[in-house]
């Protein structure tokens, strides 16, 4: 599903962000992207996101070299990857379900077809009830999952996080971690990058650990690692 | 295109409208501004090419010719003038007509002329030329010089000169004008445009996350800038049209003597002033938007 091959990217000050990957992302799985700060977590996020082109390298999503890409072509990369953030990123001025919906009408879905999503996604996060409500109105883990639920509104075959919990209090950020290990249940896959040891340790996922730029551990089901 | 996207465009444009209206209200009163000059300007361009026509109907170009021509020679004369650029009509006047009419003109005092017959006619053998277009007048004269024959030439050339300079003098200085303001509209409809485009900074970033398309973007954006154009350009047309029409009948009423020429209708010129102002607002509105989104927005 994902491919990363020997992709190095160096910011335009000189800056190293990340050097020579490899990483084969399959299918379905649930992958944590780890390192102490400044490792590479974020640039590898933005290189997937097509926010940030690879200095050398080749990255393939979905059979598509996503770097040879015109970029009336990137809106339609974008369809296939579902994103969240740590500062959720929610318009202010727009209702829970108007934020969700959003991501509907920017892609002209038919109306219809939102009426039937929106509500559908909002109880699958849990927030059944809020859709009247505002950011302002909400928990910091109810503006998350009202993150989460616009990223998979259009059912993206691929989520990406970058320290979706990074906000939120333990409690919360465990019912978010719920509802990301159910949707990746559903098929979908995952890749999060985050800080948060407990969650890493807990969830026994794939852990592919970054530092200064390179791929220090990768294993298949795992906890934190502290070496790296 | 979905009716739905149209709508959300128009309902997006509109927002971004009145979350800006300060900056929304100065770009309208700029296109108008520049809307009115050019209403103006056509109005009274569009007035005095009306006017010249009606006297081109009355004035026309007399030719006399000297000495006691052959009525082949006269024959000549006419198919050399007629074959003149622009000449529409050559018509032949005796000096026995040129007398009946002369009489005809004088009615009741015709008794002055009471004596002279085709004997002792001291008028002249002339002809009456009436022409297609009056700007064409210059030309004619010239040529009319050019044929043998010709004793005296005789033209509504000083009035009809000075109507057709005041004509084009006020052509060009309302083309200025509205070339400044067009100039000024723009720049501030761009101003518009770049602080509606950073007011939905974020909106925009989230949009380009899932995927909207780049042109789905920017087409709330060029609707803004549109528009302010229609409003700028039929906010003048709808008073301009009143006020248009008052202004002719006070002319009508004040001066009388303007009774023998008629202005243009109200309906025939806003017939014409209509699409032309709104087209030009659209093009004002759509100018300004696209050069604020290729600067601002990247997309
Ligand atoms: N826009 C940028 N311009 C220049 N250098 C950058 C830029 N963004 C990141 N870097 C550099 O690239 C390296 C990797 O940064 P990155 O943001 O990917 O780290 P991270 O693992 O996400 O860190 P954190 O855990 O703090 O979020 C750092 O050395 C950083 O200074
Ligand atoms: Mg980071």
């Amino acid at each position: 599903m994902i491919w990363l091959n020997n992709v190095t990217k160096t910011y335009p000050n000189g800056s190293r962000g990340v050097e020579n990957l490899n990483l084969h992302i399959e299918k379905g799985d649930f992958v944590f992207i780890v390192g102490s700060s400044g490792s590479g977590k974020s640039t590898l996020i933005k290189l997937l996101l097509k926010e940030l082109e690879p200095t050398t390298g080749d990255i393939i999503i979905n059979r598509v070299k996503t770097n040879e890409l015109s970029s009336n072509q990137i809106p339609y990369l974008r369809r296939n990857l579902g994103v969240v953030f740590q500062d959720f990123r929610l318009l202010p001025n727009k209702t829970v379900y108007e934020n969700v919906a959003f991501a509907m009408r920017v892609i002209e879905a038919p109306n219809r077809i939102i009426r039937r999503n929106v509500p559908a996604v909002l109880a699958l996060v849990g927030l059944g009830k809020k859709g009247r409500s505002y950011p302002n109105q909400l928990s910091g883990g109810e503006q998350q999952r009202t993150a989460l639920a616009r990223a998979i509104v259009n059912n993206p075959p691929i989520l990406i996080c970058d320290e979706p919990t990074g906000n939120l209090d333990p409690e919360t950020a465990w019912g978010i971690m719920q509802l990301l290990d159910d949707i990746n249940k559903r098929g979908t896959t995952i890749v999060m990058a985050t800080h948060a040891r407990d969650i890493v340790d807990d969830m026994q996922k794939r852990v592919v650990t970054l530092k200064q730029g390179n791929i220090a551990r990768d294993i298949k089901k795992g906890g934190y690692c502290d070496e790296a | 295109m979905r009716p739905s996207t149209i709508k959300y465009y128009l309902k997006e444009g509109l927002s971004g409208l009145r979350k800006n209206l300060l900056m929304t209200m100065a770009s309208i009163i700029a296109v108008m501004a520049c809307i009115s000059i050019m209403s103006f300007s056509y109005c009274v361009a569009s007035n005095l090419h009306h006017i010249l026509q009606q006297m081109e109907d009355s004035i026309g170009i007399s030719v006399f010719i000297g000495g006691t021509p052959t009525s082949e020679e006269i024959e000549e004369m006419k198919t050399q003038i007629s074959k003149i650029d622009h000449v529409l009509e050559v018509r032949y006047i005796s000096p026995g007509d040129a007398l009946e009419e002369l009489k005809a003109d004088w009615g009741a005092e015709e008794d002055i002329f009471e004596g002279l017959d085709e004997t002792n006619n001291p008028l002249s053998h002339s002809f009456q030329i009436t022409l297609d277009e009056i700007e064409s007048q210059d030309s004619v004269l010239q040529a009319l010089k050019g044929i043998d024959g010709i004793d005296n030439i005789r033209h509504g050339q000083t009035e009809t000169e000075l109507i057709m300079k005041a004509n084009k003098v006020f052509n060009i200085a309302g083309f200025l004008v509205m070339l400044i303001l067009g100039v000024i509209s723009v720049m501030i409809i761009m101003n518009t445009i770049r602080i509606s485009v950073v007011n939905r900074r974020v909106e925009i970033n989230i949009m380009k996350y899932v995927g909207a398309t780049d042109w789905f973007i920017r087409w709330p954006f060029i609707i803004e800038g549109v528009i302010i154009g229609v409003v700028g350009a039929l906010l003048p047309l709808i008073i301009g049209i009143p006020i248009y029409a008052k202004i002719i009948s006070a002319l009508y009423n004040y001066f009388p003597v303007i009774k023998i020429i008629q202005f243009r209708l109200v309906g025939d010129i806003f017939i014409v002033l209509f699409p032309v102002a709104l087209a030009f607002g659209i093009l004002l509105g759509t100018i300004g938007s696209v050069t604020s989104i290729r600067k601002h927005l990247r997309v």
